[in-house]
């Protein structure tokens, strides 16, 4: 018994002398990095299979490119001044969602007018309910902004992995659609449900069955994933001249889908 | 004293000259009569003629005037050429500027009855020859036949112009006293008048002042000289574009200019000019031009060289070789943007940099590192390889500034790279180291040639901490509150600046940089407060380091929401054109109203932004070697004003004038001690040359003078000819005056009746009626 309270008491010192110990509230060199924050409303949870998902997104990003980004991802809420301290986040949802509060309205306008790149995921587009309730509210966000389909053409499709289609757990329509700023995405809409294709538990099993085409349709989500990443991190970089002739080379030489 | 008669004033004018004409009639009658009649007609015509004299002398009654005055001499002005060219060789061994004093001699000799009111032109309104000699500048020199003035002329400082149009105009609008004539002194080698229609622009020049403009020759004959008369750029000089310059040969005097080499060079900070172009010019008939194409990379003030190899017997070797401040502008800035890793600190600086139209970014991120699985064959990925080699080697004189942001020299390629990177920077290029976990030190640029150029130093030893961890506030320097560079920020965001959740680890701000943010607690080893922000100069070109990898906070954060985020794209904007010397940044302006003449007293002016107080350090560096050749000061004290500074006597070549202002601490007395800190500091370089564009062109022009003389009814004559200058003459001046009656009214009133009774007697007699 005593040797259990004094360990305990050692242990306890331990993380106080831990604590006293000056520690940056995040390590330099990982300020810039990539961070698949969950944009909470009203009075939302971040809760179930899919909540590993923004973490095996950060670890995907940084397995396959050169770009940092937190590992264990966190949520924010819209009507949080935090909103403003990165310049992405992710809304996704199931089912529909009550009207924003004004104070959310305003909290992702000033995200949105900073440069913030939204990214809202339907992650059950068989029904849609999340979708067309999400694009209500964006319209009272952005009025003058409104959603149009983005194919390859666009860079978030040439990011860093060339795309041919946008997937996730589900197939889906090949296109997104994107209310674009000075040309280029701001708000990004899947109806593909992304973070489920993405998910995956502890044990390294995947708790969403990605249809219709398995486990190659999950890769393709992965990298879906990673080109939105390297989107919201480079902007247009691979708009750049720079880049032309080394793309179309490659999109000529590929099969036609 | 002077007598003379006079009609009595009783009778207006007119009346007198009714008596004089009727008295002229009377005696013509009288002559007509006697013609047709016999006897003794002359002696009736003597005493008819007299009897009518008398009868006029009654009426007009004449007076005697004596009067006391002295001649009075018209003004003329001598206008004597003082620009540079009369320092050039004149007739017989001597200099034209003798010869303009030897004319001012034989000209006070032949104008002793004229005021002659000596005048110097060159640039601006004339200014008085005696004033040379009331400044005391002509003392100690010889009096010989050339006078006061000529001494005077010999006094005076040569200027940078020959403006004869504009000091004609100037003594013609002048308020004193109009002159009666003008005489040039000059060798006819003016700015203006130009060479056509020289005589219509000086009449021009005299508006309503009609007068004479005689012409005196210094120079009839060319001396024996080959030079380069004039460079002309064809269009604008734009960065990175070519630029065709057009080089005017000249050769006189019976020199053989069958082939001259000509050659143009770029005057650098250290080492040799470097050769931008040659040719050899044909200048056998007196005159060639030469097209020289070149391409100027870097923007801003560039001093080229243009000189030619003249052939022997050439007597103005200082001609030979002309220096050419020419102002490279921009079409656009380009910028190479290079990082390491994609991050959100280069997402911000990449929206900036593409949304400047201004800015043409030709970016390269690493997407992909050996280590990374992506999961993928390389067709199915948007990647391309990084030109390194290409970039850093044939491409890196086409860009304007460089952007190395969390970049590690290693992995990639780039390190063999660095001296070129440097060599660079030395030439004029612009370069921006910006933190992050793989820059500065942990991107192995400590001890490499690069590490030379930035304005900080990087600790080279094998346990060097890379980067401090601790998050912090940045501190703005005394410098930083002074600055233009910050000013766009400043009033943004004030002096606070975000927390930075850490930085690199730098060394002290090498001499001459400027450190414009601190670190608010972390030291250097000299134990000053580190470096955070740091500007630099090293060679032409200048450097930035920023050693911390989160301004994109001020783009996308809390704090940036209060300035609606554009502190971001004000701090940017501003650094990049601080690089690119923009003048909004440079913290004063440093100006050569009237150039740089070698062995001349040369004046820098210098524009310090309103509300700057403390020092002004100006230190002038030749060009080439980087020798010192001054160091001036001057105090500041916050109204702005213009300040002028004696640079003293320079060499001809290029030089570099570097201001420093060192602000007043704040808290310290208005008198009091000046920052301990280097200041922000601004450059300006020029060349000096002998002789300027005034001996560029060393043929006497008399032609010129003579079309001047004609068209305002003046003469042209040589020194030796200026007896014949048809001056005017002088005039009577009277200063007492005293009228008497020759004799009373009535002793004229009886003389002619007594003529008139004698005339009635001769003729009664001779049987006229």
């Amino acid at each position: 018994m005593r040797a259990r309270v004094s360990s305990a008491l050692l242990v306890l010192v331990a993380l106080l002398l831990v604590a006293l110990v000056p520690r940056p509230s995040r390590a330099f060199g990982e300020e810039g990095a990539f961070n698949p924050r969950i944009l909470l409303t009203g009075t939302a949870r971040w809760e179930g299979a899919r909540t590993t998902g923004p973490a095996r997104w950060s670890e995907e990003l940084t397995r396959r490119t050169s770009a940092p980004a937190r590992l264990s991802p966190t949520t924010v809420r819209a009507d949080a001044p935090a909103l403003l301290a990165e310049p992405f986040a992710i809304w996704g949802g199931e089912d529909a969602v009550p009207a924003l509060t004004e104070r959310e309205v305003v909290g992702i306008r000033r995200f949105l007018a900073l440069g913030g790149v939204l990214f809202v995921d339907d992650f059950a587009p068989e029904s849609g309910a999340f979708g067309k309730a999400a694009r209500r509210e964006l319209a009272r966000v952005l009025p003058d902004g409104a959603p149009i389909p983005i194919g390859t053409e666009n860079v978030l499709f040439r990011s860093f992995y060339l795309l041919h289609r946008a997937v996730g757990r589900v197939e889906g329509e090949p296109k997104l659609e994107a209310i674009l700023r000075g040309g280029v995405p701001q708000v990004i809409f899947a109806k593909h449900d992304v973070l489920g294709a993405l998910a995956r538990a502890a044990n390294g099993t995947h708790p969403f069955v990605v249809v219709p085409n398995g486990e190659p349709q999950r890769e393709q989500a992965a990298r879906l994933a990673v080109n939105i990443a390297m989107f919201v991190l480079c902007s247009n970089y691979k708009d750049d001249q720079v880049h032309a002739p080394f793309l179309m080379r490659r999109r000529a030489a590929e099969p036609s889908p | 004293m002077t007598t003379s008669l006079a009609p009595s004033g009783d009778l207006a004018p007119s009346y007198q000259l009714l008596a004089a004409l009727l008295t002229l009639v009377g005696i013509v009658l009288l002559a007509l009569e006697l013609k047709r009649s016999r006897g003794s007609r002359l002696l009736a015509f003597a005493t008819g003629s007299l009897a009518s004299i008398g009868l006029l002398c009654a009426v007009l009654r004449p007076v005697a005037i004596q009067s006391k005055g002295s001649l009075v001499g018209p003004r003329v002005v001598v206008l004597a050429d003082a620009s540079r060219s009369i320092d050039l060789p004149g007739p017989a061994g001597k200099t034209r500027r003798e010869e303009a004093a030897r004319a001012l001699g034989e000209l006070s000799k032949h104008g002793a009855e004229v005021r002659l009111y000596g005048l110097a032109f060159g640039k601006g309104a004339p200014t008085p020859l005696t004033a040379a000699l009331a400044n005391g500048a002509a003392e100690g020199a010889p009096s010989g036949p050339e006078g006061r003035l000529g001494q005077a002329l010999l006094a005076a400082r040569p200027m940078p112009r020959s403006d004869l149009a504009g000091a004609i105009e100037s003594v013609a609008r002048a308020a004193d006293e109009r002159p009666a004539a003008i005489v040039v002194l000059s060798d006819g080698r003016f700015d203006r008048p130009g060479e056509s229609q020289a005589g219509e622009a000086i009449r021009a020049a005299l508006g309503t002042l009609t007068v004479p403009v005689h012409a005196v020759s210094l120079a009839t004959e060319a001396p024996r000289d080959a030079s380069v008369r004039a460079v002309r750029a064809a269009g604008a000089a734009v960065a990175h574009q070519p630029l065709t310059l057009r080089v005017e040969i000249g050769c006189a005097g019976g020199l053989d200019c069958d082939e001259i080499p000509v050659s143009l060079r770029e005057l650098r900070e250290s080492g040799e000019p470097t050769l931008l172009a040659s040719g050899k010019a044909n200048a056998s008939n007196g005159a060639a031009t030469l097209e020289l194409e070149v391409t100027l990379d870097r923007a801003g003030a560039r001093i080229l060289e243009v000189s030619i190899d003249a052939p022997d017997g050439d007597a103005v070797p200082d001609n030979d070789t002309r220096y050419l401040t020419i102002d490279v502008a921009r079409d656009r800035v380009r910028v190479l943007h290079v990082a390491g890793r994609p991050t959100y600190d280069v997402r911000a600086l990449r929206m900036w940099l593409k949304a400047d139209a201004s800015v043409d970014v030709v970016a390269f991120f690493i997407l992909r590192t050996p280590t990374d699985d992506v999961v993928a064959p390389s067709e199915e990925l948007a990647l391309i390889p990084f030109p390194v080699n290409e970039l850093f080697s044939e491409h890196l004189p086409s860009f304007d500034a460089v952007v190395l942001q969390d970049f590690n020299a290693a992995p990639y390629g780039l390190a063999k790279h660095l001296r070129s990177l440097a060599r660079y920077v030395d030439k004029g290029g612009g370069l921006i180291m910006v933190g992050g976990p793989d820059a500065f030190v942990p991107g192995n640029y400590a001890g490499t040639p690069l590490a030379e150029v930035l304005p900080v130093e990087l600790d080279r030893g094998p346990d060097a901490q890379g980067v401090d961890v601790a998050s912090f506030v940045p501190r703005t320097t005394e410098a930083g509150r002074a600055a233009p560079v910050l000013g766009p920020l400043r009033d943004l965001i004030g002096e606070e600046w975000p927390e930075m959740p850490g930085a690199n680890v730098v060394g002290d701000a090498r001499p001459g940089a400027t450190v414009l943010l601190e670190h608010p607690t972390r030291r250097t080893p000299k134990g000053g407060p580190m470096p955070i922000l740091a500007l630099g100069e090293h060679g032409s070109g200048r450097t930035i380091a920023l050693a911390i990898d989160g301004s994109h906070r001020l783009l996308f954060s809390a704090f940036a929401a209060n300035a609606a985020g554009r502190a971001h794209g004000a701090f940017w904007d501003a650094l990049l054109g601080w690089l690119m010397r923009d003048p909004r940044f440079e913290p004063a302006v440093v100006e050569l109203a009237d150039g740089c003449i070698a062995g001349e007293d040369t004046t820098l002016t210098l524009r310090p932004l309103p509300g700057q107080k403390g020092d002004a350090k100006i230190t002038i560096r030749k060009l080439g070697t980087g020798e010192e050749a001054r160091t001036l000061s001057a105090k500041l004290d916050g109204k702005g004003e213009p300040l002028s500074l004696d640079a003293g006597k320079l060499q001809p070549g290029g030089y570099s004038a570097t201001v420093e202002i060192v602000p007043i601490e704040a808290g310290a007395p208005s008198d009091g001690a000046t920052s301990a800190q280097r200041g922000p500091t601004t450059r300006r370089d020029f060349a000096c040359e002998r002789g300027g564009d005034e001996w560029a062109d060393t043929r006497p022009d008399p032609e010129r003078l003579a079309a001047i003389a004609a068209a305002t009814g003046g003469k042209s004559v040589t020194v030796d000819q200026i007896g014949s200058l048809p001056l005017p003459a002088a005039t009577q001046i009277a200063a007492e005056r005293r009228v008497s009656p020759l004799l009373p009214p009535w002793a004229w009133t009886l003389g002619a009746a007594m003529l008139v009774g004698v005339h009635w007697i001769v003729r009664r007699r001779g049987g006229l009626s």
